[in-house]
């Protein structure tokens, strides 16, 4: 589904890389996590597979169900399916929740020439994914994120997603900030959304998300490069040993 | 030393004694010498520094001797009013005059309404501002105007409309002094839509409003004039005891637009919200200068200004709060906000406190900038494209004002005027975030 290959990436205007060569493959169904100390350039990574301006990517490709992923506009490549939980999600003064998720919905539906969802089905649709993630009706008819604590507004990211359905999903730090229960909240909203037809990239520091979303595969993040690929073990043992090592190795 | 007369000044001069309106008979002659002494305001007062009506006044406008024909446009132009269906009773006003046939009264008890025109000597109290040139020249040449009293106790929430139409034909003055009286304990919703044809004019409407004890009055005054109005506007209120003003202009009319607000508490436990918006494109130029006086203790006022600038407009505001010594828990805040969509727009603030008081809250703040582009990019990893997500975050920012509007219907008016404004072919929305 996701093909990175040979990804090199600069901040516009700088010299220096932040990422360095990346190589990933990422099939459906499968759970991917990326693992990294600070500054490994995780972030920059989902980013540049949302789509966000800034950075330059000066050699490499990114093709999404054999097409060229790097070509697509930020919304097109919503609209065939990628989604990109925000590790800071961003207050959205004026716009209200569940007028923000509709407008999206049918951005994106009529970008794929499918048909507008009614009013009365949509809201069905959101009120049943909001009651699952615990997000209340107030939350809807606030402003997006506008004075949503740390855990509401990580809720409100996962309610996006459940609701646009995408089939690639990126999380970027979606634990950080999180008290125990609500990253179980959280988690089992992630959790609900695994299908075969589905993939995820989780992007984590901290092994502690991954108790909670098993992933098939996780990889260590470091300068720039995927050092290091395995199974789900490989995350308990950074948890034991850290990231020393691995720095060393990509300096 | 004397200034030259500019044309415009001497066209005015000239035309003294083309003013109607009977209640203001016995001030004429004194504005008409005030201002043949000051003329046009210009950019070396303070006050006018960036709105320089010798400038921009650069030909005559003459104010008009004889009502004009009745023109067939002016059922059109009343016809773009959006609020149709919310206004009960309309008064239209057309080149400074009113039309009967276009108006429709109101019915309600407890309201008087009558044309400027048929009032006589000193029916109307009228308040000069003796040092304010526009008022003089406002006085001087008023042709006609709304006077609304709304009786003691009697409550109209059904709004009034008054509207101001320009059609265009005539390269003049039109001149408008409206006095609203809001008795104790009564109520009233007051709308004024200013529309306008193409043709260059100039429209000085004034509204004088006076809250008794405990009264209310909202006031939401549209500013849809045509390209080459220069619209200039005074808004005088004093507020009685427990009195509440809430105010709402949005400016998307007009070449060159200068409104001005001169609130003053008169009584105490008095509350003031003033807020507007300016949605402006092409070389618009809108100033808005606006004083608000505590001059008793324990009131308080808010003010709110959302200013949308494309193209190369340029948007002023300059706010005043001034706390008299013996206004004590005065408490007063005002903020301005512009959103720029390119980088030939333009926005100046000017925010003054001017404090005599010791015990008092007040505060101002003035931001100024670009869209976001990280709120841009977050709108758009939902699949939303740029244009839409840009219009609903222009349209949000602005909407911030008309959330100042209590009835429902009005406020949504203006956010559907927002929508449009941002749907124009031109595409406000396709400017934005900096390339």
């Amino acid at each position: 589904m996701l093909k990175i290959e040979n990804l090199h990436v600069r901040v516009e205007d700088e010299e220096r890389e932040i990422l360095r060569g990346i190589d990933l493959e990422v099939g459906a169904g499968e759970v991917h996590a990326i693992m990294g100390p600070n500054g490994s350039g995780k972030s920059t990574l989902s980013y540049i597979l949302a789509g966000r301006d800034g950075y330059e990517i000066t050699d490499g490709s990114v093709t999404y169900n054999g097409e060229d992923l790097l070509d697509m506009e930020p919304d097109e490549r919503a609209a065939s399916g990628v989604f990109l939980a925000f590790q800071y999600p961003i207050e959205i003064p004026g716009v209200a929740t569940m007028q923000f998720l509709k407008v999206a919905l049918s951005s994106q539906r009529k970008a794929r020439g499918e048909g507008e969802l009614s009013t009365p089905d949509f809201m069905r649709l959101v009120r049943g994914k909001a009651e699952q993630l615990k997000v209340n009706q107030d939350m809807l008819k606030r402003p997006v994120n506008v004075g949503f604590s740390g855990g509401e507004k990580k809720r409100a990211e996962i309610l996006q997603m459940a609701v646009l359905e995408p089939s690639l999903c990126v999380l970027d730090e979606t634990d950080s900030g999180l008290d125990i229960d609500a990253l179980r909240i959280v988690a089992d909203g992630v959790n609900a959304l695994r299908s075969p037809d589905r993939a995820m990239v989780v992007i984590t520091h901290y092994q502690r998300l991954l108790e909670y979303i098993v992933p098939d595969h996780v990889h260590v993040l470091s300068r720039g490069r995927i050092v290091r690929s395995g199974g789900k073990e490989l995350a308990l043992e950074l948890e034991k040993d850290g990231y020393a090592a691995y720095e060393e190795q990509a300096a | 030393m004397a200034i030259e007369k500019t044309t415009a000044e001497t066209a005015y001069l000239e035309a003294f004694g083309a003013g109607r309106a009977g209640a203001l008979a016995p001030h004429r002659r004194t504005a008409f010498e005030r201002f043949a002494e000051s003329g046009l305001p210009h950019r070396r007062l303070e006050d006018w520094k960036w709105t320089d009506l010798r400038r921009v006044l650069a030909k005559p406008y003459p104010p008009l001797v004889e009502r004009p024909a009745p023109s067939a446009e002016v059922a059109g132009l009343v016809a773009r009013s959006p609020f149709g269906e919310i206004a009960r009773a309309r008064l239209v006003f057309a080149d400074g005059w009113y039309v009967e046939d276009a108006s429709s009264m109101p019915v309600s008890s407890g309201v008087d309404v009558t044309a400027m025109t048929a009032v006589q000597g000193a029916a109307v109290e009228v308040s000069p501002r003796e040092d304010d040139p526009l008022d003089q020249l406002n006085i001087a040449y008023a042709s006609d105007g709304a006077v609304i009293r709304v009786q003691e106790g009697a409550n109209t929430d059904i709004p009034i409309e008054l509207i101001f139409v320009t059609t265009g034909a005539h390269e003049a003055t039109h001149t408008l002094r409206n006095v609203i009286e809001v008795a104790d304990g009564a109520s009233a919703t007051i709308i004024e839509t200013h529309i306008g044809a193409e043709g260059a004019c100039v429209a000085n409407t004034v509204m004088e409003i006076r809250l008794g004890r405990d009264a209310r009055l909202d006031r939401i005054k549209l500013q849809h004039d045509g390209p080459s109005t220069v619209h200039l506007s005074n808004l005088l209120v004093t507020l009685g005891e427990q009195a509440v003003l809430n105010d709402f202009t949005l400016t998307a009319g007009g070449e060159v637009t200068r409104n001005q607000g001169f609130i003053t508490f008169a009584g105490e436990h008095a509350r003031a919200n003033v807020s507007g918006a300016y949605l402006l494109d092409g070389k618009q130029h809108a100033d808005t200068r606006l004083v608000v006086d505590h001059a008793v203790p324990n009131c308080v006022s808010r003010e709110l200004f959302k200013c949308v600038m494309d193209d190369e407009a340029r948007g002023i505001f300059q706010g005043k709060v001034i706390v008299r010594q013996d206004a004590q828990k005065t408490d007063g805040k005002q903020s301005s906000h512009a959103l720029l969509l390119t980088e030939n727009a333009e926005f100046d603030a000017k925010p003054e406190l001017e404090i005599y008081a010791d015990d008092v809250v007040c505060g101002h703040g003035a931001t100024s900038g670009e869209l976001d582009e990280n709120l841009v990019f977050y709108l758009r990893s939902r699949g939303i494209p740029e244009a839409r997500a840009k219009a609903m975050l222009i349209a949000a920012f602005a909407a911030e004002a008309f959330d100042s509007i209590e009835n429902e219907a009005i406020r949504n008016v203006f956010n559907a005027l927002a929508h449009d404004w941002l749907d124009e072919s031109t595409g406000h929305s396709a400017h934005g975030a900096s390339e």
